[in-house]
């Protein structure tokens, strides 16, 4: 990407766009999910939200700080049970689990990147691997603490302070609220001069290192942070399905996650957005095509990396896009030139 | 944003928008009762689900040939045994107000997710695989038409003393039904007075199982006990004669599928497992399923799994027959409920309080190439 694409000065602060997706999230959605009634639109709404969520948190350590990740669902894992095993064994409601996934999940990340965040490319990719592998075969085979194959079904389902959510339309306006605002965040981590510092570790981390950018500590940071995010994805789908198994969280799930992250365009929060839909509303729309869907899914990803390569919405539009409507913090120089995000 | 992608992003959204849209409400005849079917009919355990369904179309063809008051049909979907999509799926089901029974899934782990959503609706599923012991116990309307591994685990320890193993050696994949597995036979071999020598679990799918043979023989077992399904038992069997040990080899009915035959070749020969179903049962009605099965399969055999499938169909036609006129769900489940000695395939069949399928198993051996019952 050239910075040059990023100097021209912002048109206006709008707020148009994302007033327009709050509308169309908070109101426009609902509405037309209550107007359909059908749990299973319900459903897909919030499955779409949740992998939203994993897909817009992969970003930030893929996408802005270009470090392949292949471990993501691990993360996600470790939510789900955090918040299964909190509120089996010590009754906790989702009140309490959702922060508490997030800060476990970020946690044990933190712990793994200390010794794997000075590896590299190829090689970092292959240890976020191994960290997924790891995570998953503890989640299969540690029975006597997680129940190992026999997964746990959580009985308590959504609720705030005690307020049961878990009707469908506050089942819908709870994980909406969670996942926009969390999405929000990584838009602010992302669009602004610290996600400028994780770019400048993709595009040439021996040259950020030169110019002072603590590389090291920065991947760290996104990594955790990512892992929090998808922690929090984990909680909200313990308590919305139910029941949680390993197999939920395996090295598939982690490659479909990346999947969303590519095609929609690496480094594109928005892109993320829209892998994340594409990739959960594409395979349910495609059932009337019976066996063939997985096939038609295929095809559509694979035209689409063909043909857009940059993904659906490159990185370079979407940072323009960010910086005309939703550019709060970029500033410019007095002649008017922009100097970038403070 | 370019033109070009502005476009082809409208088009592919419009295209899995509408594509949900249409998959859902269509209208049917009155006379016409619909049931659900979720199995996975792609991805890693797609032979299963893709045999389900032969065996479903059999039994459908049949009851619709019948002279019934009513015509069935059953509405297939594709859970690819992914959690997410097996509730995408009972939700469909739910909202479609002409289902009045599920039937599925494959896996455990998709049927209990999938079965979260079955409880809140007050909708029968009846799976004809699950097998975890927790699944039934999740409401009212979860049944299955499998024999536990707390049935058949003890069966086969009896079977095993009563040959003179006083110590068995125990492995089972890495799954909610292989822990089953290793906890309902350990039972069964400690109550009568056995000792367990070995136990323990490898993941689906294992290549090499010879660290793990040779780890087993140390503990100088008289025999092996197995939890395995057919693929995996295939390689097993194969490397366990390669290593040239003859510690006799015992399984469960999951094993019972010709593949393993096919499969592993002459290291079957001698495995001892016990099954519900036997297609050289010269009974009209299991020579009449075999037949079909043969001619929908280019002359292949069926195993214990399809045969499973077929029976839990038919049941499944069986409650809403009884349920008929006007069938509802819960006169559906309450139909399934009281099934008694149903006569199928797979022996007789009658759902327990508990809503467990209580069935005969036999005994059974491999010799010449093929399953042979044995008295003991």
């Amino acid at each position: 990407m050239n910075v040059s694409d990023l100097s021209a000065p912002p048109r206006g602060r709008g707020l148009l766009i994302p007033l327009l997706l709050a509308l169309l999230v908070f109101v426009g959605l609902p509405a037309m999910l209550a107007g359909f009634d059908r749990g299973y639109f319900y459903q897909i709404a919030n499955l779409a939200l949740i992998f939203i969520l994993l897909s817009a948190s992969m970003h930030l350590v893929t996408g802005v700080a270009g470090l392949l990740h292949l471990g993501h669902a691990a993360f996600y894992g470790v939510g789900a049970y955090t918040a299964a095993l909190l509120s089996t064994k010590f009754g906790l409601g989702f009140t309490v689990t959702l922060p508490l996934s997030g800060v476990v999940a970020a946690l044990i990340a933190f712990l793994v990147a200390l010794p794997t965040m000075r590896l590299v490319s190829i090689y970092f990719a292959v240890a976020t691997l191994a960290i997924g592998q790891m995570l998953y075969l503890v989640m299969l085979n540690w029975v006597e603490f997680t129940k190992g194959p026999n997964g746990i079904i959580v009985t308590k389902g959504l609720e705030l302070f005690g307020f049961s959510l878990s009707g469908r339309l506050a089942t819908y306006y709870t994980v909406a609220t969670v996942v926009a605002l969390c999405v929000l965040a990584i838009g602010r981590l992302s669009h602004s001069y610290y996600g400028n510092a994780l770019r400048s570790i993709r595009e040439d981390d021996q040259c950020a290192d030169a110019m002072g950018v603590s590389t090291a500590r920065l991947k760290m940071e996104a990594f955790t942070m990512s892992a929090f995010f998808a922690g929090v994805a984990g909680s909200l789908w313990a308590h919305m399905t139910g029941y949680i198994s390993p197999g939920d969280f395996k090295f598939s799930e982690s490659i479909l996650i990346l999947a969303m992250v590519v095609v929609g365009g690496l480094g594109s929060l928005p892109g993320a957005v829209i892998g994340a839909l594409l990739l959960i509303l594409l395979p349910e729309g495609l059932r009337a095509f019976g066996d063939f869907r997985n096939i038609m899914v295929g095809l559509v990803m694979f035209l689409s990396i063909l043909l857009l390569p940059k993904g659906l919405l490159g990185e370079v539009s979407a940072l323009q896009l960010a910086r005309r409507q939703l550019g709060a913090a970029w500033r410019n120089t007095v002649k008017g030139e922009g100097i970038g995000w403070r | 944003m370019t033109a070009l992608k502005t476009a082809s992003l409208a088009a592919l959204m419009t295209a899995a928008l509408a594509g949900t849209a249409l998959t859902t409400g269509t209208a049917l005849a009155a006379d016409t009762v619909k049931i659900g079917y979720q199995l996975p009919l792609t991805g890693e355990t797609a032979q299963y689900g893709q045999d389900f369904r032969k065996a479903a179309e059999i039994a459908l063809t049949e009851f619709n040939a019948s002279g019934k008051p009513f015509k069935a049909e059953i509405v297939f979907e594709d859970s690819r045994s992914d959690a997410k999509e097996g509730t995408n799926i009972a939700r469909k089901f739910v909202d479609d107000k002409e289902i009045v029974g599920v039937l599925g899934d494959f896996t455990s782990g998709v049927s209990m997710a999938s079965a979260q959503v079955y409880k809140d609706a007050g909708m029968p599923q009846l799976s004809q695989t699950a097998s975890h012991p927790d699944y039934t116990k999740i409401s009212k309307y979860q049944f299955r038409n499998i024999a536990t591994q707390a049935q058949e685990g003890p069966y086969n320890a009896k079977w095993m003393l009563s040959k003179g193993y006083k110590n068995i050696a125990v492995i089972a994949e890495q799954t909610d039904w292989g822990q089953s597995v290793v906890s309902g036979f350990s039972d069964g071999v400690k109550a009568n007075g056995g000792t367990v020598v070995f136990s323990e679990f490898f993941n689906r799918g294992l290549k090499d199982y010879r660290s793990l043979i040779s780890k087993l023989e140390r503990a100088k077992p008289d025999a092996i006990y197995t939890g395995f399904f057919y693929e995996d038992g295939a390689q097993f069997l194969r490397q366990v004669q390669q290593l040239g040990i003859k510690t006799p080899v015992y399984s469960t009915s999951a094993a019972y599928s010709p593949k393993l035959i096919e499969l592993a070749g002459e290291a079957a020969e001698g495995v001892h497992l016990t099954s519900n179903f036997l297609p050289t049962d010269p009974a009209p009605h299991i020579q009449h399923f075999v037949t079909e099965w043969k001619a929908a399969s280019n002359g292949a055999v069926p195993g214990q799994f399809p045969a499973q499938a077929y029976d839990a169909v038919r049941i499944m036609l069986a409650a809403v027959e009884k349920a008929y006129p006007n069938p509802t769900r819960e006169k559906v489940r309450d139909a399934l409920a009281q099934t008694k000695d149903f006569a199928g395939v797979t022996g007789k069949t009658s759902f327990s309080a508990d809503r467990e399928a209580e069935k005969e198993l036999v005994k059974v051996e491999v010799k010449g190439g093929a399953f042979v019952p044995v008295a003991d």
